[in-house]
């Protein structure tokens, strides 16, 4: 028994489970069970897949996030498609060969595909049909580059192996496929129109969840060919990282619409998160990714949701729309604000230490003009972060909209993705102490 | 003793307290009860202190692999830093006393403010500091963007993203200090073991030149504190530009003392374009709390002109300048804030007459001014003739030229007494009501106390602040 085995069983089971709250209820069941099976160490029981003790803790945290997600969903169909996110994503985080990265990989997409394919409008279907013809083109992508690794005559059901120059040309083929999915320029543009236009609990899994499990998944897969290959590599990451957080910071800043600068900001973590991969060498890589990681998927998951709890059209929402937010509606406000905070990067939230760790790697890696531009980013980040507060607490109440207010169990959703960003920015000890 | 509750306890109050008091009312007495506990905390610790060196508070939340360990360390020089923002938390809470928008959050902003700046002075890791110096730009983003005047979105936005940006240098400064050395305690770490001291050094240097700041990097400070509201431009200039001036002492000066002597002339040189830059523009200011800006500034150029001297006299003197600057620039603030409430205008033409009609308020006034151009009998004078002295021995007799800084500062005082405080009483003066609320008459009356004291009196001061540089500096010399 693993987590992948009772989250994949609880996800066939819970079709036939017509009432929302006994769905609810066992589906917080399944992923306390799957919680509690990760910490105990115990892996997908099939040949290459393995748990380290940095992937259970992500895995932890993730079953968190989606229960906080599962409180929140109001349609039993999404509250079922969450609990495959989980499935598909412990399988990815826990492959150990290319065979199964692929496989799981595209296992991920397929259910977010179908998360997002429960359309309710025009705005929803376009969001969708972008994300499905960017996956498609991103498999197509990694599959190729899968296929020329095999050509050069490395198997595929084993650990990447040292490449040759056909090999290295594969994977590359293949990291663009992912890089792809992972919203990196110059093949971002896919994603700010998908997140900003799908549901936004749709959009607070994808660009929370999955997103980070797959940049985990990449970077736990590919580092030793990106190690191998260091120096031909790292100019290349380093100006797609740079280039990737500087366009997405700059877009956000000139939007308008808040799921907008959410989704650019996306793109902007994106371009952090590549950092680690810049920063391979450095033995804080791997904790800065998954710190990160960690710090990311409580914060955005918790905006993306509070955005869907402001307003129903929540792709509609502008930064006007915001304005007197403070004075309206105070608890919805203060948790947007320290959520916000966190993804800037202020200190004693997740957001911080978080970000001060990846950097490190970086200049840990001899690489501290790249550190300086990140953190000229990160400042750079704040402006359009303080510009959502500005609307939110200093301006005066302008809402031409009924507040929906927040109901228990989505409060309890927000309060426990807080309680997330808060203890992770406070309390580092467990991150620091484990490898992916 | 245990002491990281006196940080961490006011963060986590200012939400508790936030909650039952916003419709009850009475967080005004809370955050007064807590300053005035911290204030007495600290003398305590100030009795407890060695002769030299740190006293170990403690280590906390201790993470080894990145040695991320609050460790909370103090020395004279921070816990004088510590008494000098206690006592400004305690006058600027009474000069608080009757804010009528949203005084709860206001005072709970305070209170989270006091826990994050109180970690700024006790944390000897490079990490937690940098960690509490930003804190300290939430709640004052807050108390600005607000509380404040018109343009106050503006300046509040502007402080913060200008201050955050530096910040980023500092941050990549601890860094590679860490790379280079594998510690963040900034007690165990020495320059001779830097790989790259000079990068170091300019970054850090930018970065707190900012927060202090200096010429060119000072153009966020005239928008926040004109747009603050009185009390908090009293904090902004007593609490947040010193953090950046101590900051510039413990770190930029003591930590790397061969590239801050071989830099030296960098220091003065903006500090005199400071002093001189600042010093004209509140010449030609009609603007009452833009003038008390602009000289506030030009006091933090002559600072700047004390730490590039570099020796134990000058240090002395630049800390000791430090708390003057602070005591007799909140008045300044206070008062001009109180005038432009009554008055509803900034305009000091279109002002005059107060003393007619706010005698012992005016008379507040005048002695801060008087303190603020050097006049003997007041810190103002003490500070500056200590400044003069270290600066000529330093640099030469030329430095005479910040006698020329003082000229310039006594003729905007005395032009500004005489538009606002003396002359023909004008029309909105006369149709203000002038009288104030005891508490904050109480908070004047307290700094007008201090500014006397103090300078007719200042060698208990003087012998602390001693205290806190003789370690660094092998000499018997006091002032």
């Amino acid at each position: 028994m693993s987590a992948f085995t009772i989250l994949f069983a609880f996800g066939v089971i819970s079709f036939a489970i017509r009432s929302k709250l006994a769905l609810k209820f066992s589906s917080l069941a399944a992923l306390v069970a799957a919680g509690y099976l990760t910490l105990n160490a115990y892996p997908l029981p099939l040949n290459g897949f393995s748990l380290t003790a940095g992937v259970a803790l992500f895995e932890v945290v993730l079953f968190i996030v989606l229960g906080a997600a599962v409180l929140n969903e109001d349609e039993n169909v999404s509250v079922t498609q969450t609990i495959f996110i989980g499935a598909a994503s412990v399988a990815l985080l826990e492959s150990a060969t290319l065979l199964n990265f692929v496989i799981s990989f595209e296992a991920l997409s397929i259910v977010s595909f179908v998360l997002v394919a429960n359309i309710k409008n025009a705005t929803e279907a376009s969001g969708a049909v972008k994300m499905f013809i960017a996956g498609s083109i991103a498999t197509a992508f990694i599959v190729l580059g899968a296929a020329f690794y095999l050509f050069e005559g490395h198997p595929l059901n084993a650990p990447l192996q040292n490449v040759a120059a056909f090999g290295s040309v594969g994977l590359w083929m293949a990291l663009t496929g992912l890089f792809y999915k992972l919203t990196i320029v110059p093949a971002h543009s896919w994603a700010a129109d998908s997140y900003a236009q799908i549901k936004p609990s749709h959009a607070a899994l994808l660009s929370g969840a999955a997103k980070t499990v797959a940049a985990l998944a990449v970077f736990k897969t590919f580092s030793p060919f990106l190690l191998q290959n260091l120096e031909l590599n790292a100019p290349i990451l380093i100006g797609l990282s740079i280039l990737t957080m500087t366009l997405g910071n700059f877009l956000a800043l000139f939007s308008k619409k808040v799921s907008k600068i959410l989704a650019y900001s996306s793109i902007a973590h994106a371009g952090y998160m590549l950092l680690a991969f810049v920063a391979v060498k450095s033995g804080y890589a791997s904790t800065g990714l998954l710190y990160v990681a960690i710090a990311y998927v409580f914060t955005q998951s918790a905006l993306f949701t509070l955005l869907g709890n402001l307003r129903k059209d929540a792709s509609e929402l502008t930064l006007e729309d915001l304005k007197g937010l403070g004075s309206k509606d105070k608890v919805t406000a203060l948790i947007f604000t320290v959520q916000l905070f966190s993804l800037a990067g202020v200190p004693l939230l997740a957001g911080f230490i978080s970000k001060a760790v990846l950097v490190y790697a970086v200049v840990d890696a001899d690489l501290p003009i790249v550190a300086l531009l990140t953190l000229l980013n990160s400042a750079l980040s704040v402006a359009y972060y303080a510009w959502i507060v500005k609307h939110v607490y200093f301006d005066d109440a302008t809402l031409a909209y009924d507040l929906k207010g927040l109901k228990a169990a989505p409060l309890l959703a927000q309060l426990v993705l807080l309680g997330g960003t808060i203890y992770f920015g406070v309390f580092a000890f467990g991150v620091f102490d484990v490898v992916l | 003793m245990s002491y990281e509750y006196l940080i961490f306890a006011p963060i986590a109050l200012s939400l508790f307290v936030y909650l039952p008091t916003r419709n009850l009312g009475g967080t005004k007495y809370v955050a007064l009860a807590l300053f005035i506990y911290m204030f007495t905390q600290t003398i305590e610790l100030y009795k407890q202190l060695p002769a030299h060196g740190y006293m170990s508070l403690g280590k906390f939340l201790d993470v080894r692999a990145f040695d991320f360990v609050l460790t909370l360390q103090v020395d004279r020089l921070s816990v004088i830093m510590l008494l000098l923002t206690s006592v400004l938390l305690i006058l600027v809470t009474l000069s608080s006393w009757s804010l009528a928008k949203k005084p709860a959050a206001y005072f709970s902003l305070l209170i989270f403010f006091s826990g994050a700046i109180f970690g700024v002075f006790t944390s000897t890791n490079f990490l937690w500091f940098f960690i509490f110096w930003e804190l300290t730009l939430i709640p004052m983003l807050f108390l600005v963007g607000i509380w404040g005047a018109e343009g106050r979105v503006y300046a509040a936005i502007k402080f913060f993203l200008y201050t955050h940006a530096a910040s980023m240098l500092i941050l990549l400064a601890f860094f590679l200090i860490y790379k280079q050395t594998g510690t963040f305690d900034m007690t165990l770490v020495k320059e001779a073991t830097l790989a790259t001291p000079a990068l170091i050094w300019w970054l850090m240097f930018v970065g707190f030149a900012v927060k202090m700041p200096l010429f060119p990097f000072h153009t966020w400070l005239p928008d926040a504190h004109v747009q603050a509201p009185a009390p908090i431009s009293a904090l902004l200039a007593g609490v947040l530009l010193k953090m950046g001036a101590y900051a510039m002492i413990r770190m930029v000066i003591l930590l790397l003392p061969v590239q801050a002597e071989k830099y030296a002339w960098i220091f003065l040189v903006l500090g005199l374009l400071t002093l001189f830059f600042a010093g004209f523009m509140a010449l030609y200011e009609t603007h009452v709390k833009k003038m008390v800006a602009y000289s506030s500034i030009s006091h933090m150029g002559l600072i700047a002109v004390a730490m590039g001297a570099m020796s134990y006299a000058s240090l002395s003197a630049a800390l000791f300048e430090m708390i003057g600057h602070a005591l007799i620039i909140s008045p300044l603030f206070l008062i001009a804030g109180f005038l432009h409430q009554k008055t509803h205008t900034w305009e000091m033409g279109d002002m005059g007459g107060v003393m007619q009609k706010a005698p012992y308020l005016s008379a507040i006034f005048v002695l801060a001014g008087l303190g603020a151009l050097g006049l003997p009998g007041t810190m103002g004078f003490i500070g500056e003739i200590a400044i003069l002295i270290s600066a000529i021995e330093g640099f030469g007799a030329w430095m005479v030229v910040i006698l020329i800084g003082s000229l310039i500062s006594a003729s905007y005082l005395v032009w500004t007494f005489r538009r606002v405080i003396y002359g023909e009483i004008g029309e909105k003066v006369a149709n203000a009501d002038l009288s104030m609320n005891k508490a904050e008459f109480f908070s004047l009356l307290i700094f007008a106390t201090l500014i006397i004291l103090f300078g007719v009196y200042p060698q208990p001061l003087f012998e602390a602040i001693n205290q806190a540089f003789s370690l660094y500096f092998n000499t018997g010399a006091t002032l």
